[in-house]
C-alpha cells in the first residue's frame, strides 16, 4: 500500500494550517469513474482526540486509489498546524472557520466536498453540516452521534453530574492541569493509555491515578505509529487538543441560532458496539429508535460494527474504507 | 396589541404583538438606541392585513432581559434571542423586518437559519457590514478611518459613553439622536459638544411626538444604555467567529431601502456598494434598492406610511 503523502502549508482564518493530500494518479482517475477527464471528486477527513492527519492514512491511500483527491489536515492546535495562544480561540466556529478557509483556498470557494469525520473531527463535522450545509455534498462520520442543541444542557454541568468530577472532560477544564500530569506521566505513556483504551465504560482520570500498569500495542498500532505521534504531541504538547473541551461550553453559548435546526446533509454513520460513544447511557436508544433520524433527516444509514473499538478506522481500515466509497459512490 | 414576555435562549424577551394567531409572522427588529416602539405605525397596520406583527425589545433594551456580561451580546446570542422568538411562535418560516442593527442581525439571521426566513425587508445597514476577513478587527479598521471620536470607537471603552450620557441627561440625548439628519458619519468629540448646550431646547420634527419622547426617555432611564452599547463592544470577537460565513451569500429574497439622508448612505463606499454590482452579487435574491427621499436614519418612523407599504408590497408577493 502506497503510504507516500503531500505535505501543504496554507493560511486560513488567520493560522497557518498543515494537511496531508493524496490524490489519484492519472491511471486510477481515468479507471473508477466514466473516463471523462473530471477533477477528482474531494473527501475532508477530520481527525479527532488525541490524534493528527495521521489517523486517515488507510483511508487516504486506499480512496486516492479509487480515484478521490484525499485531504487531512492537522486541526487548529494540533500537529503542524498552529495552536493560537489565546484559550479561547478553539470554538467549533473557529474551527469550522477554518474549514471552509482551507476548502476555499485548497478546493475553490464555490466547492463542495465528501467529508468524513471521527471523535472531535466527528463534533465539528456536525458543526460545518449546520453553519454550511452549502460546502457538503455527503458525509460519512463515526463514533460521535449529532446531539440537538439544548439551552438546558450547559456541557461541561452535564458531565460532572453525570460522572463526577474525575471524568476526563472535566479534568481537562482547568487550564495547565491537565497539561502538568500529562508532562509527569510523559507523552508516550499518556498517548498509550488514550489509544488502546478499550474500556466501554467512561474515562475517568482521578488525580494521583498511577500509569503503572502495562499497557501493550493493539494488532492495529505500530511502534512507528506511536512514534509519529509522540513526536508531534512533544513537540507541541497537549494544550491545543485540550483546549477543544475547554471551549465546549463557549460554543454551547453561541449556537443558540441553530436551536431545533436539522443536519441537512446526506449521512452514513459508522459506530463500534465496543466504542464506549455507543456506550453512553441513552445513545443506544437514540441512534435506533428514530430520534437520531429525526434531528438527521438524511440520515441513510447506520452501521454498527460488531467488536469494534472507537479507533474503528484504525481498527478496520479496509472495512471503513469500503464503507466510505459505497456511500460517496452513491453520489 | 398584547405585550408578552418569551424566554428561549436563557433571557427574557419582551415582546409586542398584533394580528390573528394563525396569520403569518412578522418579526420587527429595532435598532440603536431605539426599541419595539419604533416600530408603532407598521404594527397596526400590518395586524389589519392579517399578518402576525411581533416587535421585541432586543436583549439589553426596554422590558427585555440585560445580562451584565458584555460577552452575552455578540451576533450569536442576539440572533439565537430571534430564533427563540419565532420558535415560541410558530414552526412556519417569517417574515423579518430589520432597522440598523436590526438590519444587521436580520443578514446574520438569514446567513444562519435560512430555513426559518421567507422574506427580508431590511432598512438602512446594507450587507456591506457582513463576515469579511475574520483577522481583521473591526474597531481598529474604524479607528483608522474615522478617528477615535467616530461614535462606535467612543462606545469601546466601559462606562465611558454611559457616563456622558449620565452627565448630558437621557432626555437630551434621546432627542438630539432622532432628530440627527447630519448626512455624514457621527463624530462625538470628548468635550460633549455634540449634545449642544443644555439650555438649548430640541424642537421635535413633525414625526416624532411628546409622548414618544417621553415613551422612550422612560425606558432609557430605567435600562441605561449599557445594553445597547454592548453590542458595539462586540464588533472584533463577532468578527472573529462569523469565519465559517465568509464568503457566504445571502439566499433569502430580500428588499432593502435607505433615506436619503441616513448617515449610513454617506459613509465612503455605502452608495457604490448598494447601487453597484456587490450587493445583487452577495444577495441574489435582493430586489432594486429603494432610496427614500426627503428621508433620514429613522425612516420608519419618519415615513411610516410609505415604509409600512413597502414592507405589505413585498412580503405580499410570498
Amino acid at each position: 500500500m502506497d503510504l507516500t503523502f503531500a505535505h501543504r502549508f496554507v493560511k486560513v482564518n488567520g493560522i497557518n494550517m498543515h494537511f496531508a493530500e493524496k490524490t489519484p494518479s492519472l491511471v486510477a482517475d481515468y479507471g473508477a469513474f466514466d473516463g471523462a477527464l473530471r477533477p477528482p471528486p474531494v473527501i475532508l477527513l477530520l481527525h479527532g482526540f488525541p490524534e493528527l492527519w495521521y489517523t486517515w492514512r488507510h483511508q487516504m491511500a486506499a480512496l486516492s486509489s479509487l480515484g478521490y483527491r484525499t485531504i487531512a489536515p492537522d486541526l487548529r492546535g494540533y500537529g503542524d498546524t498552529e495552536a493560537p495562544e489565546s484559550a479561547d480561540a478553539y470554538t467549533s466556529l473557529h474551527v469550522v472557520g477554518d474549514l471552509i478557509g482551507l476548502i476555499d483556498e485548497v478546493v475553490g470557494d464555490r466547492e463542495k466536498v465528501f467529508v468524513v469525520g471521527h471523535d472531535w473531527g466527528a463534533i465539528i463535522a456536525w458543526h460545518l453540516c449546520l453553519l454550511r450545509p452549502d460546502r457538503v455534498k455527503a458525509l460519512v462520520n463515526m463514533s460521535v452521534v449529532f446531539e440537538p442543541w439544548s439551552l438546558k444542557r450547559k456541557p461541561i454541568s452535564v458531565f460532572k453530574s453525570f460522572y463526577g468530577d474525575d471524568y476526563y472532560i472535566c479534568r481537562f477544564q482547568e487550564y495547565g492541569e491537565i497539561e502538568a500530569e500529562f508532562a509527569k506521566v510523559g507523552t508516550e505513556r499518556v498517548l498509550m493509555e488514550l489509544l488502546t483504551y478499550r474500556d466501554p465504560g467512561p474515562i475517568l482520570l482521578p488525580k494521583g491515578k498511577s500509569y503503572d500498569d502495562p499497557v501493550s500495542l493493539p494488532s492495529w498500532l505500530t511502534e512507528y505509529d506511536v512514534k509519529y505521534y509522540v513526536s508531534k504531541f512533544e513537540k507541541n504538547g497537549f494544550t491545543g487538543p485540550v483546549n477543544y473541551y475547554r471551549n465546549m461550553d463557549r460554543t454551547w453559548e453561541m449556537m443558540g441560532p441553530f436551536s431545533n435546526a436539522q443536519v441537512k446533509v446526506p449521512v452514513k454513520f459508522i459506530i463500534g458496539d465496543q466504542d464506549l460513544t455507543y456506550h453512553i447511557p441513552g445513545t443506544k436508544k437514540y441512534i435506533h429508535d428514530g430520534r437520531f433520524k429525526s434531528h438527521v433527516p438524511l440520515l441513510d444509514e447506520v452501521v454498527v460494527i460488531k467488536g469494534g473499538g472507537h479507533f474503528i478506522h484504525e481498527e478496520r481500515p479496509d472495512e471503513i474504507s469500503k464503507h466510505i466509497h459505497d456511500y460517496f459512490l452513491t453520489f | 396589541m398584547e405585550h408578552r414576555k418569551l424566554r428561549g435562549n436563557g433571557v427574557d424577551i419582551h415582546v409586542a404583538i398584533q394580528g390573528p394567531s394563525d396569520g403569518p409572522v412578522v418579526l420587527l427588529i429595532h435598532g440603536f438606541p431605539t426599541l419595539w416602539y419604533s416600530w408603532r405605525h407598521q404594527i397596526p397596520g400590518l395586524a389589519a392585513l392579517g399578518y402576525r406583527a411581533v416587535a421585541p425589545d432586543l436583549r439589553g433594551y426596554g422590558d427585555s432581559d440585560a445580562p451584565s456580561e458584555i460577552s452575552s451580546y455578540t451576533c450569536f446570542h442576539l440572533v439565537g434571542d430571534m430564533i427563540a422568538v419565532i420558535s415560541a411562535l410558530t414552526e412556519d418560516k417569517v417574515f423579518v423586518v430589520g432597522h440598523d442593527w436590526g438590519a444587521l442581525i436580520a443578514w446574520y439571521l438569514c446567513l444562519f437559519r435560512p430555513d426559518k426566513v421567507k422574506a427580508l425587508v431590511n432598512l438602512s445597514v446594507p450587507f456591506s457590514f457582513g463576515p469579511k476577513d475574520p483577522t481583521v478587527k473591526p474597531i481598529d479598521v474604524l479607528r483608522k478611518f474615522y478617528g477615535d471620536d467616530f461614535y462606535m470607537c467612543r462606545f469601546q471603552e466601559v462606562g465611558e459613553i454611559e457616563a456622558e450620557i449620565s452627565e448630558v441627561g437621557v432626555e437630551r440625548v434621546v432627542r438630539r439622536i432622532l432628530t440627527y439628519r447630519t448626512p455624514r458619519p457621527l463624530i462625538l468629540p470628548k468635550d460633549k459638544s455634540f449634545w449642544g448646550p443644555k439650555d438649548e431646547t430640541i424642537p421635535l420634527p413633525s414625526w416624532l411626538t411628546e409622548e414618544d419622547v417621553a415613551y422612550y426617555v422612560s425606558k432609557f432611564q430605567e435600562k441605561g444604555y449599557t445594553g445597547g452599547v454592548n453590542y458595539y463592544r462586540n464588533f472584533d470577537r463577532n468578527n472573529e467567529l462569523f469565519a465559517p460565513w465568509v464568503g457566504c451569500k445571502i439566499q433569502v429574497p430580500t428588499k432593502f431601502a435607505i433615506g436619503e439622508q441616513d448617515l449610513v448612505y454617506h459613509f465612503p463606499g455605502a452608495r457604490e456598494y448598494i447601487h453597484g454590482p456587490k450587493f445583487k452579487e452577495e444577495v441574489p435574491l435582493l430586489e432594486e434598492p429603494v432610496v427614500i427621499e426627503g428621508a433620514a436614519h429613522f425612516v420608519n418612523q419618519e415615513k411610516p406610511q410609505e415604509i409600512l407599504q413597502l414592507i405589505v408590497d413585498f412580503i405580499s408577493k410570498f
